[in-house]
């Protein structure tokens, strides 16, 4: 028997999914059972390609495994400063985020990266523990977890090496020498000196191992003007105008991979970059058929008559504040941070990605081609670029300003005397530690 | 006969001579991508070749690392997608726009059309950062919508200004014979105004496909996933990593990606050139 008018139970039931309809419409969102779980991830293009289709990988693994849609977005390191600042502007964009070269992103964004103390201490002791872990706090806090480098050795050309009469030097006066007899026979040292994360790189090295730094250990006191300083710029000056082209002074991060492959220089401060891509290129010595990654060995970055320091990219990774999904990307950084995984991970990345982990500075891709038995020492020596100062935005502004690169090449081409540039120098970075040009 | 040949020679040294130097300059850069893009990565890298020759051969290897091994093709057509839309929708609306302004007599008209100039002059680099605000509240964001909507941000105030100076060229006169007939103000625009200033309009139009065509700092912003990344952005992420630069298919990019522009630009130039030179008069 059917009754014309509507039941109450009819009623309630129209009502009730009318008004839910209403709800999803108005919130603009799908229930929670019916929302598909989603997490990005927002990386920088790996100089060896395989490490990404592996980051990929575990990624696509783990979203399979959990019921999450996944998506890696892959760009070029030059353009996550400005995806970085469009995504803290609208308050969205990716859950994960690398963040580099350098730790100081996560100051300059520290009200807006979710705190990782968890899985920094979850994945610390599966991995024999982070290498020199209060270099990563930030104000105290894991804001980001320290993720890989690419540590900074010597590439050398043997075969010029044994036309000069010389063996694998270890010391940076043993490459001025070099340098010098390489260069009169056409066949300079090179590093940049301009703006570049390589000049950075290497002119801070050069400062370290003569005992010179530019900030104190509490993280304030400037600490350029030194007789340290002076004597480092003395030997870079010396570098500079006896054993180097004066083309240094425009170089970019790709100009001395460029100058070693090229057959032209002797020696280069750099990562294994240069001599992998010469070996995929199969690239030749000039007015030879030998392949030129035959005659390139990697050496210790040298040591100066203080110390042996350097330092390099430090990538990180971190999960914006913002994001509606920290607790999936914290899962996820776990299962990619298990032993097995970064494992597969470094050797994707043929030993160029050395995660900040003691257990895998031992991984076995560092035995397999001789090329890169001494990574794992640069990897000891290898400190924030704010040694043995704290690494903050500030740190952070005196490497994209380029401060100390321009100090040295002022007075390398005699622009400048010594104290002039120090003077210039110290001037510059107190006022960045000031907190005066940070909003510039 | 001597006076014949004299004068064919003439234009030898009064044009074709005093050219060649500009025309040379112009051409440089795509002949350099063009030699660069077929060039093995060993040649590439001697010191000793002659950069502006091809020596060791011709490879096409460069070209096929674009297409077997980046998603190029997907960019090239969102790059089209993207440029077409965002022109029509410009050239649309500054047809609206710059009619009134050229037009008619209203107040604040001069200052609105100076505002409009000012606007054009607002760098992207300062616009980006409160663009991404307004794209991620109209829940663009991650879409080639998200461009199809700010691009006009910058060419509307540019074809508007270029279309003003145009308009203005033309005879107020024959508007009003055809308002005098009985055509209201959006029949004038339709059916006089704008077919005699097509090339005004074809001028528009092509700068504003050049500038969407060629934009980076937008599509960086507000697309990520590599499948929706206009050309510029993804040759850009795929063929820099790290401190490798890919030359050879960063040039093979480079090349094919100037084809569309000189294929425009081959076909209308005519109007371009017309469509640039009365407005500037006027």
């Amino acid at each position: 028997m059917t009754s014309r008018g509507v039941s109450r139970r009819q009623f309630l039931r129209t009502s009730a999914g009318a008004a839910g309809v209403a709800g999803i419409l108005a919130s603009g969102r799908a229930p929670a059972t019916a929302q598909t779980r989603e997490l990005s991830f927002l990386t920088v293009a790996s100089f060896v390609p395989d490490t990404d289709k592996e980051l990929k990988r575990q990624f696509d693994e783990w979203g399979a495994k959990n019921k999450v849609k996944v998506r890696l977005d892959i760009i070029a390191h030059l353009q996550l400063v400005t995806k970085k600042a469009s995504e803290v502007q609208a308050r969205s964009g990716h859950d994960l985020t690398a963040l580099g070269p350098g730790l100081g992103d996560a100051d300059l964004y520290y009200d807006y990266l979710a705190d990782l103390n968890d899985v920094a201490t979850d994945v610390a002791p599966k991995n024999g523990g982070w290498l020199n872990e209060h270099d990563y706090l930030i104000r105290g806090k894991w804001k980001l977890l320290p993720w890989w480098m690419p540590p900074f050795p010597m590439a050398v050309r043997t075969d010029l090496l044994e036309k000069i009469g010389e063996k694998n030097p270890d010391t940076w006066e043993d490459w001025l020498r070099i340098g010098k007899k390489g260069k009169a026979i056409g066949h300079p040292f090179g590093t940049a000196m301009g703006h570049s994360a390589d000049a950075n790189v290497t002119l801070l090295s050069i400062m370290w191992s003569y005992g010179a730094s530019y900030v104190g250990k509490d993280g304030k006191t400037i600490t350029i003007n030194s007789k340290e300083t002076r004597t480092a710029m003395d030997f870079v000056k010396r570098l500079y105008t006896e054993a180097m082209d004066p083309e240094v002074l425009a170089w970019d991060d790709a100009s001395n991979n460029r100058c070693l492959n090229a057959g032209k220089c002797i020696g280069i401060h750099n990562p294994i970059s240069a001599y992998e891509s010469a070996k995929k290129d199969k690239v030749v010595v000039p007015g030879s058929q030998r392949e030129i990654a035959e005659v390139i060995d990697h050496v210790n970055t040298p040591r100066g008559p203080v110390d042996r320091k350097t330092t390099t990219g430090y990538w990180c990774v971190g999960v914006w504040n913002f994001s509606k999904n920290v607790d999936l990307a914290k899962d996820f950084l776990r299962y990619h941070f298990q032993p097995e995984n970064l494992n597969k991970w470094v050797e994707a990345g043929h030993g160029f990605n050395m995660p900040f982990l003691a257990n895998l500075t031992k991984h076995p891709v560092y035995k397999s081609d001789k090329q890169y038995r001494h990574i794992p020492d640069v990897a000891k020596v290898t400190v924030p670029p704010s040694w043995p100062g704290p690494t903050t935005a500030a740190s952070q502004q005196v490497l994209d300003l380029y401060i100390i690169p321009d100090m040295f090449a002022q007075y390398s081409t005699g622009k400048m005397t010594a104290d002039q540039a120090i003077a210039w120098a110290e001037k510059e970075m107190q006022e960045i530690y000031a907190g005066r040009r940070r909003k510039v | 006969m001597s006076g014949s040949r004299a004068r064919q020679i003439r234009p030898l040294f009064t044009l074709y001579l005093p050219v060649m130097p500009f025309v040379l300059f112009a051409l440089f850069p795509l002949y350099f991508m063009l030699i660069t893009s077929f060039k093995k990565n060993a040649e590439l890298y001697d010191p000793s070749s002659i950069p502006f020759l091809i020596q060791r051969g011709v490879t096409f290897g460069h070209y096929q690392l674009l297409s077997n091994e980046t998603l190029f093709w997907s960019w090239f057509v969102n790059s089209l997608i993207v440029s077409v839309a965002a022109t029509v929708i410009s050239v649309v609306i500054g047809i609206l726009a710059a009619y009134p302004l050229a037009r008619m007599r209203f107040l604040g008209g001069d200052s609105f059309g100076m505002a409009i100039f000012i606007t054009y002059l607002v760098p992207p680099s300062l616009l980006f950062l409160p663009l991404s605000t307004v794209v991620n509240r109209l829940g663009l964001s991650d879409s080639l919508w998200s461009l199809v909507v700010t691009y006009p941000t910058f060419l509307v105030p540019f074809c508007t200004w270029l279309l003003m100076g145009y308009f203005r060229t033309v005879p107020k006169e024959i508007e009003e014979c055809a308002m005098l007939d009985g055509c209201g103000r959006l029949q004038t625009l339709l059916r006089i105004l704008l077919p005699v200033a097509v090339p005004g309009v074809i001028c528009a139009a092509l700068f504003a496909f050049t500038l969407s065509w060629n934009e980076f700092l937008y599509a960086l912003v507000f697309v990520s996933p590599a499948e929706l990344k206009t050309m510029t952005v993804g040759v850009f992420s795929e063929l820099i990593r790290g401190d490798i630069y890919y030359w050879g298919g960063l040039m093979a990019g480079a090349c094919i990606g100037s084809l569309p522009i000189v294929v425009a630009y081959v076909f209308f130039l005519d109007y371009y050139v017309s469509g640039l030179t009365a407005g500037a008069v006027k």
